[in-house]
């Protein structure tokens, strides 16, 4: 979204069109432009003992993945009002091995 | 080797000599009184408004092209969602109110002059009407307000319904805004259905049609699709910036479509003129794709396992998204 300027000065982002004018940035996708976002999600650990050895180990070593393209016209996510819209979705489950060194 | 070219520059210049047939009386723009709004006067009530750029008699013979005008939310442009509804209001409360030069202290006092800053691109014929209109329609807005308040949903839904009586409707793009450049092209004139091409149209209130030379042009929906700041307005307002967007990084770096062919013709949709919440338009808008693997990652000693999550998007529409 154009992240508009209150009354086209300084660093107050203006909400309602009565008070916006001019741009700080835009936070929206470009047309035509490839746009990237990376997630490094690290796998949660747990402490426990083995053989007499505390050892560090995931807690789990799958993880359910799930990416979701939001449109949120106004406001937080939620009522009805707001009226998001879910653009698009990915789930997948991310395994790492068991074993190894 | 070396090559030497040598460019000649050639400045053409062009004089065109034009033959008026309009008379120049001394006053700015010749024709302005030929056009809806001079001919019928200003606009007394809500309901002279409505019936000043009435487009009911266009069903009979145009009943798709209506049938799909009114699944647009051009049909309903100062209700909206319900959220255009409500944002006027707090323009009022929070803008003109707070304003201390605006001259407003009240609703009361609310002229046509404070909604064009919003009327300029959701109902533009506003400026054909007087004051008594303007304060018509915040008293019909306040008693929206009041009736959803009560629950009272037959008075909710009788303001509702005169709020959707004036919109952005046929006579607005095919008459009233068919024209942007009046001085070259000429005022657009009551009578007349301005489309693609000029002759006699079978109609009793509008025997004649004629070319508007931006029907088919970005500019049509460009001059209430904003490109920042309304500058001309005494307090600047800003809303849509998609023909902003779409001048300057559509148009200059990507491709050399129109609004009419992704939103008209490409879709489908005709005058069914949509955004994300058609499906087909939500589809054809961004290019997702997605990748997550896992793997060890190490530092030093430290061995942290962690998935990676790569995601990919282009923006096929012909200017940023969303607008805000
Ligand atoms: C009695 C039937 C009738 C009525 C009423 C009528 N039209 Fe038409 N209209 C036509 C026909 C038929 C054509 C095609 C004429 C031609 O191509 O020679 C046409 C053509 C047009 C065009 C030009 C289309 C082009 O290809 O450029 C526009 C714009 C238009 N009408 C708009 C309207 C509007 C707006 C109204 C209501 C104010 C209206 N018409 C009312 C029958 C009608
Ligand atoms: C330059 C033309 C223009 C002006 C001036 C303008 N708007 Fe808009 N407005 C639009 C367009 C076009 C849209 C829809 C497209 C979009 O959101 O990009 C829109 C969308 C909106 C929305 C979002 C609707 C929704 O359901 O999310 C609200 C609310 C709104 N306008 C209120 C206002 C108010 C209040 C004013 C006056 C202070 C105003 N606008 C001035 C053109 C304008
Ligand atoms: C938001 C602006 C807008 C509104 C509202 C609108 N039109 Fe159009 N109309 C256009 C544009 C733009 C074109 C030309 C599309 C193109 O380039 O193919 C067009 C084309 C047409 C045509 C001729 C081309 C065709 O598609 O056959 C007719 C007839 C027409 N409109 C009638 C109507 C009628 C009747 C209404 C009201 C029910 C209406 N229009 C409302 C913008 C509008
Ligand atoms: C007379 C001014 C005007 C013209 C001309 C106009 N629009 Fe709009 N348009 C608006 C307004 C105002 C809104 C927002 C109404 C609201 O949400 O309250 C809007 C909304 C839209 C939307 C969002 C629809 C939705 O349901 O979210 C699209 C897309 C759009 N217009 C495209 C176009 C295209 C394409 C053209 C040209 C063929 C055009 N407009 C011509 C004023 C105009
Ligand atoms: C290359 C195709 C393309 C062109 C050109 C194009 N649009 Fe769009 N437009 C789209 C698509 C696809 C969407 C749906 C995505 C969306 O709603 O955000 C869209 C959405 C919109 C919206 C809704 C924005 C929002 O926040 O959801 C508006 C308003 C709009 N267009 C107006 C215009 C206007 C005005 C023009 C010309 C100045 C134009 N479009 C040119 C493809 C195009």
């Amino acid at each position: 979204m154009p992240v508009p300027q209150q009354l086209g000065r300084g660093d107050r982002m203006g909400r309602g069109p009565y008070e916006k004018s001019g741009i700080i940035e835009d936070t929206g996708l470009p047309p035509g432009k490839t746009v990237n976002e990376r997630f490094d999600i690290f796998y949660p650990l747990e402490e426990v003992e083995q053989n007499g050895k505390t050892i560090t180990r995931p807690q789990a070593y799958d993880l359910d993945i799930e990416v979701k393209l939001w449109y949120v016209p106004f406001g937080p996510l939620g009522p009805k009002i707001n009226d998001p819209f879910l653009w698009d979705e990915f789930a997948k489950t991310v395994s790492i091995s068991k074993t190894g060194k | 080797m070396k090559l030497r070219v040598t460019g000649t520059l050639a400045l053409l210049a062009a004089t065109a000599l034009l033959a008026g047939t309009a008379c120049a009386d001394g006053k700015v723009g010749i024709g302005r009184q030929e056009t809806i709004a001079a001919k019928s006067g200003k606009a007394k009530t809500l309901a002279e408004l409505a019936k000043m750029y009435d487009s009911s008699s266009c069903i009979e013979c145009h009943q798709d092209k209506y049938d799909e005008a009114q699944k647009s939310i051009h049909s309903r442009s100062i209700y909206g969602t319900g959220r255009t509804a409500l944002t006027i209001m707090t323009t009022i409360e929070n803008g003109l109110m707070e304003e201390p030069y605006s001259g407003v202290k009240s609703p009361k006092d609310v002229k046509v002059e404070h909604l064009m800053g919003c009327a300029k691109c959701h109902l533009p014929q506003l400026a054909d009407a007087e004051d008594s209109v303007a304060q018509e329609l915040v008293t019909t807005l306040y008693d929206w307000k009041a009736a959803l308040k009560k629950k009272d949903k037959v008075a909710a839904k009788k303001a509702e319904d005169t709020l959707k009586s004036v919109n952005i409707g046929c006579l607005i793009c095919h008459n009233r805004n068919a024209i942007t450049h009046k001085w070259q092209d000429g005022y657009a004139k009551a009578g007349v259905v301005y489309g693609s091409k000029d002759g006699d149209h079978p109609s009793d209130k509008f025997p004649k049609m004629a070319v508007s030379p931006i029907m088919g042009e970005a500019i049509q929906c460009g001059q209430c699709h904003g490109m920042g700041p309304n500058m001309e307005l005494d307090e600047p307002t800003q809303c849509c910036t998609s023909y902003g967007s779409y001048l300057w990084a559509y148009k200059s770096e990507i491709g050399q479509k129109n609004c009419q062919d992704c939103h008209m013709k490409e879709s489908k949709l005709g005058h069914n003129i949509q955004s994300y919440r058609d499906p087909g338009m939500a589809k054809a808008a961004v290019d997702f794709k997605t990748e997550a693997f896992g793997y060890y990652w190490r530092d030093g000693a430290q061995i942290r396992p962690k998935a990676v999550v790569k995601v990919e998007m282009i923006n096929r529409a012909g200017h940023s998204i969303p607008d805000g």
